[in-house]
């Protein structure tokens, strides 16, 4: 076989380009058995890691399989490879690998450097560690200069960092005409690199290939760069050819049809083995051996990048010794009454630990990261493996007393997967940017960046895009989409077009079927982790190259989570949580009511009536727990310690449902069902859960104590269902899994769920230190709810948007609970909502200006400062606070007048006679203007102003719309529901009619759907079954105020309707302002209703109009 | 209020495309029946009908139509205007008593447009305001001067946002509008709202302005006395051609096709008909053009009337003549137009054909016809492969050899012609068009082969290594 190294390939990490996964690309390689592979993408790297961890996993699979059966080839062996680039399922690669004695090829990470100033490419590998270091930073010197996902470089840049990089020449086409620069570009690059600067010739397949390559021997000649073969590969196999095609519409701008010459011509430019490049290059043998030495002397390779973490050390003091002497002030400070020995042996342990794997820096780094936020007086709260940890506790980073959960000490670090400690932070969402620019400002640019995120293509954007490219009309593209809600990862199937009404067996959609799957996991372009961080002691622009983020003042490298897992470097997860916000602010105006203060670990623990208010499903607003599905699930699960409480965080979570775990650990704590006696080994593992397991480690923990996995091994299969399924490992884990518990007597029933729980773990898992994490937050938020409901609520308000409820149900929620909700008002209000002392020692809730429909913080500031001693009338208001006379409109449409005497209308009328944006200094009442004659406007009727409070405020204080319609509803010949209150005492069929406050499909729960309908006296949970939902689509989706005629159904303290009838009463709700009612619209007359101008935009149909007004929250 | 009915039953609407969505612009009372309305975004409108089909609107059509409209209804009275996006407006004073008065008018209006299928809302008042208002948000079917007072604030034509903020305050009909002083509502909605105001109640007046009349192409000559010599009747053309041209260059115009009548004595006509090339207004190169045509006229007893018309006008813009070789490159084009105008004239203009390039690496799908006359030729030619000169429908070629293989076969038979393989040069490969099914290409792709023949032919044949094959598709010169 003719050895050759692929020298120039195009993944699809050069975006809209290339048509291939890095992963393709290297199983192709070696499958066809090549020398070396380089993966070069536009002037980017960020392909490279995944190639780099195909390539490892292919190594560690032929590893096994030599081990456990030398004579067979290696075959992949699950049922189900799912792509870990693309996260869907495909049939197996159907192609063996190579034989055992070819060596695997070896990868050879580069790029290929496309300069503004030259018609010249050229392809850059880094021969040693100094050279990549170099080739990042010049990617990040033009990244930088350049806005996000471009890069400017010029021939300047690349002669000053190509020292120790193989250069290889691909300039354009020598008979399409070359210009005398391309031939100085060429011969300047060799003056100054004449040893490692090449001509790469590649074949293109059009009938001109031998004049070409003649040519390109010419110049080589002439410019003394000697000619090396390259593919200039696109794709791993010509299958991709049409796909490569699409993508190229999409980077034009074009359909399809009118791609013309601008397509591949043919599917060469695919990953061709040695012996066909011999034939093609059949008369420069010396160009394809010149590969193969061109690859050899690429000695770098990924490993080599020697990370280093910041020493950390501080005036003087080694991390190790100051993380020493922090634990011990915090075990001073946590437990001033002394650590029990179990804490303090354990602190010890985690401490060597640590200083044997030398993390200390990290822990310290996170430290800092903590402290610096709470100096600013930002709440923090740690979670993550490696905040399992005493250590953690007494460094501040998390609130969970450890003595309140198992800490399981290999989750903690792991000695054996080298893998480094994984801490994330919880920041307030309305301050994090702080504590991101805190960082930066600390370790600098060149030290800290933010990690990439990949963007791929999923279901709606690959058939949204493919399909315009395809030339689908936008109602075939809409109607293939509509049938997805929310996320998905998977190509339509024939069910789902022909449920679009569409023939799956004609030709064009079939070929935009088979394109949408192909492309569902392409990466799309380049955006920035939610936040996490990586450090570095030196330069990060070594190690990776880093560009502008969309957003202002970030940076971002190329590389994402998996690459940097991959290559081992250290993160440190800087997340936004709205509800630490609301709590902060909760802190805050308790302090200033109440005069205590508060922070996360002094709230009064295991307050009993908090457990109370929790236990009858009282928990609107609570973290976490507001959901539906949390709501129903509290009652049943009677929560009563802390403990209990992350149980409840971890087990509404698609992991455990999937797993079938909730049933029974609802049953097994209610004493309906008795505990499985699973042996003493397995009962230490799963006695505190009921047997059932819940959280992450105690799957690991299983496949242990029951399957005999080691450690590591536990730990890997947990790593694989996460991160590396593209190899399809999972099918050999299930079998050593399975027999192993069967080995051990356990029923293969058992075994199998437990299996089938892990791989739900793989995805979704909670451990257990997150849980309770959350749990605690779950724990403060309802404590405030219960003894400061109206901070609490005020709190909330001031955070939104945040959690599961609007601010409408938020006060009605408070209003129920006893609070006084004083409505806006321009004497009272703040920009934020406030409390207000009532004479009877209770706090009265003000809502603030913020409440008001687009009103801009500015103005409202302006009104505070300067209102004195409060504004008699409209025009004092315009006068004094300068604001402009759209804002006091805004002003007049919340209702903020009502104080003065002035209804919503006289204010209005007030404000729009000021029309200036400024007064003028002699008109006005005391000036040169003049009395008005009296205007006198019809008053509103309570219907009017309850439309008018949703316009403006999205609530209302008066009344609920129910209220007003319910006489309505029998009046226009339909049958009265039932008050939601008394849901509970009804039973079989009733009618209900409500608000729809929240649509939820979940994705667990196969197509269900749940609304949430309120009415004047509560809310109701109404489950509509998927054939249900097809049968009344249209209100389900679309409708605001719906009634649902349905069966009762009750598990527990919980009451269901299931609905069987769903009628969308929307245009009712415009009745609301009407005197009287009249007749609905027939359409006809409302057709032709077009205001002057002809515009089709502004009419508004009162569907729209209710939409607009009565918002839900709809949940995907 | 156009509407057009697809050839399905069912719900149906035509989109447009407003800011960033698309928006229903139009729809068939079955989408309205199912709770679909004007002016919804195009996604809510599927999601809520998913049956829905639809159309992109062509505002260009319906301008066109209501343009048409507009001239059929000048049988009602001479005054009629555009009430643009889809109204028109007519003028009935001192025209309604010739239809039977004014509600007849509207009758007879309403019964005439049903039977063209068209569904209208009429309105009529004394004041253009005020039958607007009456049209939009009438019954649609009050006889002349219904009352206003009832309508809504919008049937003033002002914009959604005054009528918002009129509605706010609780101002929604008309009625309640009069009712208030007019000063404090100028100093907050603007004096537009009291024009509007004016104009309903025709207080202000409000003008209509009616179409302009097409422009006439034609001229004509009445002879005293017959004639009937070829020469005569060439000069009395060419003075009915100059004066035509005169009318066309004044307003940038040029005939593309013209006709001449000739009225015989015994008042028969007879036409010469004369398309050309390109639009034209220079009579001395028009009248050559005309000859053949004269010479076959048959002028019988004699002819006594001319007629001349420019049957078809394009828009000749005048073009500037200053840049250095462009005067004789005119030259050139319009010596060629006039060739293919005299061709064209025997064999038909579409018959005169040009080559134009496409955009299409399949050979025989780079290069399109078009017809001379309507077309202007473009460059973009690039053939940076070699092509052959000649290139017709694929031939298969018997190989001498048995197995097909892909290197082109030594000897070989072409159109029962023995011919030896000189020299070979390829092979380019290209692949189908996946996107299109094209049965000249179901063998898959193909290996291009350029051969020179010991013979002396130099062949263009291809190879389909997906199933084997020789076949040949060009010959070069």
């Amino acid at each position: 076989m003719t050895r050759y190294a692929e020298l120039a390939v195009t993944s699809n990490f050069t975006f809209l380009t290339g048509a291939s996964h890095p992963e393709e690309l290297m199983i192709r390689a070696a499958e066809l058995g090549l020398e070396a592979i380089a993966i070069t993408d536009r002037n980017s790297v960020a392909g490279v890691v995944r190639a780099f961890s195909a390539l490892k996993e292919l190594a560690r699979m032929r590893a096994e399989a030599a081990a456990e059966q030398p004579e067979q080839a290696p075959e992949i062996r699950s049922q189900r490879v799912t792509d870990g680039a693309s996260r869907q399922s495909r049939a197996p690669a159907p192609a063996p690998l190579a034989p055992l004695e070819t060596p695997l090829p070896r990868l050879i990470p580069g790029a290929r450097i496309v300069l503004r100033d030259s018609a010249v490419d050229w392809i850059a590998l880094p021969t040693d560690l100094a050279a990549w270091a170099r080739l990042t930073r010049l990617l990040t010197l033009g990244k930088r200069r350049a806005e996000k996902g471009q890069c400017h470089l010029d021939r300047r840049d690349l002669l000053d960092a190509a020292e120790g990089m193989m250069l290889i020449a691909l300039p354009p086409d020598p008979l399409e005409g070359w210009t005398a620069a391309v031939l100085a570009d060429l011969k300047q690059i060799r003056a100054r690199f004449p040893a490692t600067s090449f001509l790469g010739a590649a074949p293109r397949y059009d009938g001109r290939d031998e004049a070409r390559l003649d040519r390109l021997a010419a110049v080589s000649q002439t410019t003394g760069l000697a000619l090396v073969a390259a593919g200039d590969v696109l794709m791993h196999r010509a299958a991709r050819r049409p796909l490569a095609d699409v993508l190229t519409c999409l980077r034009e701008h074009c359909t399809i049809d009118r791609i013309g010459r601008r397509r591949l011509p043919n599917g060469e430019r695919r990953l061709k083995s040695g012996a066909e490049m011999a034939r093609l290059f059949h008369r420069f043998p010396a160009a394809l051996r010149r590969s193969v030495e061109i690859a050899e002397r690429c000695a770098f390779r990924l490993d080599d990048l020697r990370y280093h973490y910041p020493d950390e050390t501080r005036d003087g003091e080694p991390a190790q010794t100051r993380l020493d002497r922090l634990c011990r002030e915090g075990l001073a400070w946590r437990y001033p009454a002394g650590a029990s020995p179990h804490i303090s042996d354990r602190v010890t342990k985690e401490l060597r630990l640590i200083a044997e794997m030398g993390y200390a820096p990290y822990f310290l780094t996170v430290h800092d990261i903590v402290a610096a936020a709470r100096e600013k007086g930002i709440l923090a709260q740690g979670r993550g493996s490696a905040a399992n940890s005493v250590v953690c506790y007494l460094l501040g980073i998390t609130e969970v007393p450890p003595d309140s959960i198992t800490l399981i000490f290999e989750r903690f670090i792991s000695k054996d997967r080298g893998e480094p400690p994984d801490i994330d932070v919880d920041f307030e969402h309305e301050r994090r940017e702080e504590v991101i620019q805190w960082i930066y400002e600390r370790y600098g640019r060149h030290r800290a960046g933010l990690t990439g995120t990949v963007i791929h293509f999923r279901s709606r954007a690959a058939i949204r895009e493919v399909g315009k490219v395809m030339g689908l009309s936008q109602d075939v593209i809409a109607r293939l989409s509509g049938q997805i809600w929310g996320w998905s990862a998977a190509a339509p199937d024939d069910a789902r077009i022909r449920d679009a009404g569409i023939d799956p067996a004609d030709r064009r959609i079939r070929l935009a079927a088979r394109l949408i799957a192909e492309i569902i996991g392409f990466p799309r372009h380049l955006s920035q982790h939610v936040g996490g961080f990586v450090i570095t002691h030196g330069r990060l622009d070594e190690l990776c190259p880093i560009e502008n983020a969309a957003m202002e003042d970030r940076t971002v490298i190329e590389w994402d989570k998996d690459d940097i897992d991959a290559l081992g470097l250290l993160k440190v997860d800087i997340l936004a949580l709205g509800m630490l916000t609301a709590i902060r602010k909760a802190f805050g105006l308790i302090a200033d009511h109440r005069g205590r203060r508060y922070d996360l670990a002094s709230v009064p623990a295991e307050d009993p009536a908090v457990y109370d208010m929790l236990c009858a499903a009282d928990a609107v607003g609570v973290f976490q727990v507001e959901s539906r599905a949390q709501l129903n699930f509290l009652p049943r699960m009677r929560p009563r310690q802390f403990y209990d409480l992350v149980c409840e965080v971890a087990i509404v979570r698609p992991g455990p449902i999937q797993g079938g775990m909730v049933h029974p650990f609802i049953n097994r704590r209610r004493g309906l069902e008795p505990v499985e006696d699973l042996g003493p080994a397995m009962m230490e593992v799963l006695g505190r859960t009921y047997g059932v397991p819940l959280f992450q480690e105690q799957a690991m923990q299983i496949a242990v104590v029951a399957a005999g996995f080691t450690p590591a091994e536990a730990d890997r299969l947990r790593r694989s269902l996460a991160t590396f399924k593209r190899m399809g490992t999972i099918g050999g884990f299930r079998e050593r899994f399975v027999s192993g518990m069967l080995s051990r007597g356990y029923g293969a029933d058992f075994a199998e769920r437990c299996f089938a729980q892990i791989e739900g773990f793989g995805s979704y898992g909670f451990p257990e230190s997150h849980a309770a994490s959350f749990a605690r937050l779950v724990y403060i938020s309802a404590w405030l709810k219960r003894h400061h409901q109206a901070i609490f609520t005020c709190a909330l308000l001031n955070s939104q948007p945040m959690g599961f409820y609007a601010p409408a149900q938020l006060v009605r929620d408070a209003r129920d609970r006893g609070v006084e909700v004083r409505p806006v008002c321009i004497n009272r209000s703040d920009w934020d909502c406030t409390v207000e002392p009532r004479p009877d020692g209770a706090l009265a809730l003000r809502l603030g200006l913020r409440q008001i429909r687009s009103l801009r913080e500015e103005d409202a500031r302006w009104i505070v400062a300067a209102r004195g001693n409060g504004y008699p009338d409209v025009e004092s208001l315009w006068r004094r606070a300068g604001i402009r006379p759209d804002a006091l409109e805004r002003l007049a449409e919340g209702d903020a007048f009502a104080a003065l005497g002035l209804g919503r209308r006289d204010a209005l009328w007030a404000a729009k006679a000021l029309r200036a944006p400024k007064p003028l200094p002699l008109f006005g009442a005391e000036g040169e203007g003049a009395r008005e004659p009296e205007t006198a406007l019809p008053s509103m009727t309570l219907g009017q102003e309850v439309i008018e409070d949703y316009l403006s405020l999205r609530l209302s204080l008066r009344a609920h719309p129910m209220e007003l319609l319910r006489p309505r509803l029998s009046e226009t010949g339909l049958t009265d529901s039932l008050p939601n209150d008394r849901l509970p005492q009804a039973t079989g069929r009733v009618v209900l009619t409500g608000l729809v406050i929240t649509r939820q499909r979940p994705g667990t729960a196969s197509g269900v759907i749940f609304l949430t309908l309120e009415d004047e006296t509560g809310v109701a949970n109404v489950v509509i079954w998927s054939r249900i939902y097809e049968a009344f689509r249209r209100a389900v989706i679309g409708g605001r105020l719906v009634r649902v005629t349905g069966r009762i159904e009750r598990d527990g303290p919980v009451t269901h309707v299931i609905a069987e009838t769903v009628e969308d009463l929307t245009p009712l709700l415009l009745t609301l302002g009407r005197p009287v009612l009249i007749a609905v619209n027939d359409g006809r007359a409302d057709e032709t209703r077009r205001p002057a101008g002809g515009s089709i935009r502004s009419p508004m149909h009162p569907r729209e109009q209710a939409k607009a007004m009565f918002r839900s929250r709809d949940f995907h | 209020m156009l509407r057009r009915w697809p050839a399905e039953p069912g719900p149906f609407a035509l989109i447009a495309r407003a800011g960033n969505t698309d928006r229903l612009h139009c729809l068939n009372a079955p989408a309205e029946a199912a709770g679909l309305a004007r002016g919804m975004a195009a996604a809510d409108a599927r999601a809520l009908c998913p049956g829905l089909i639809t159309r992109p609107a062509a505002p260009e059509a319906e301008a066109r139509f209501l343009a048409m409209l507009a001239r059929w209804a000048t049988r009602w009275c001479p005054w009629v205007g555009l009430e643009a996006p889809d109204g028109i407006v007519l003028d009935l004073t001192g025209a309604a008593h010739l239809h039977g008065g004014e509600a007849a008018t509207l009758d007879r209006l309403r019964a005439s447009l049903a039977r063209g299928g068209i569904t209208a809302r009429l309105g009529l008042a004394g004041s253009r305001g005020a039958a607007w208002a009456l049209a939009h948000y009438g019954t649609g079917t009050d006889v002349a001067d219904g009352p206003l007072a009832p309508l809504p604030v919008e049937a003033l034509r002002i914009d959604p946002d005054t009528a918002a903020g009129l509605r706010r305050m609780g101002l929604e009909t008309l009625g309640q509008l009069m009712a208030q002083p007019r000063a404090p509502l100028a100093r907050r909605f603007g004096p537009a709202l009291i024009t509007r105001l004016d104009q309903a109640t025709g207080d202000r007046g409000e003008q209509i302005s009616p179409l302009a009349e097409p422009p006439h192409d034609a001229v004509r000559l009445t002879l005293p006395e017959p004639i009937g010599l070829t020469d005569d009747l060439r000069g009395l053309t060419a003075r009915l051609l100059e004066r035509l041209c005169a009318r066309l260059a004044a307003r940038e115009a040029g005939a593309r096709s013209l006709r001449l009548t000739l009225r015989r004595v015994d008042q028969s006509d007879t036409e010469v008909e004369l398309r050309l090339a390109s639009p034209m207004v220079d009579p001395a190169r028009i009248l050559p053009l005309f000859d053949r045509g004269i010479d076959a006229v048959d002028s019988g007893f004699g002819i006594d009337q001319l007629r001349l018309q420019a049957t078809l006008v394009e828009p000749m813009p005048p073009r500037q003549l200053t840049q250095r070789g462009a005067g004789q490159n005119r030259a050139r084009s319009a010596a060629l137009d006039d060739l293919v105008t005299r061709i064209g004239n025997r064999i038909g203009l579409e018959n005169v054909q040009r080559l134009l390039p496409a955009d299409s690496h399949i050979p025989e799908r780079a290069f399109l016809r078009a017809p001379f006359a309507w077309s202007e030729p473009a460059g973009g030619w690039s053939a940076p492969r070699p092509r052959p000169l000649r290139l017709f429908p694929p031939e298969p070629i018997e190989a001498a050899t048995r197995e097909p293989g892909p290197h082109p076969p030594h000897r070989f038979r072409w159109r029962r012609m023995r011919l030896t393989t000189l020299r070979a040069t390829g092979p380019e490969r290209i692949a189908p068009e996946w996107w299109l099914d094209d049965p000249d290409w179901r063998r898959g792709l193909r290996d291009y082969w350029r051969i020179e023949t010991r013979e002396g032919r130099r062949l263009w044949l291809y190879f389909t290594p997906q199933d084997p094959g020789w076949f040949a598709q060009g010959e070069f010169a």
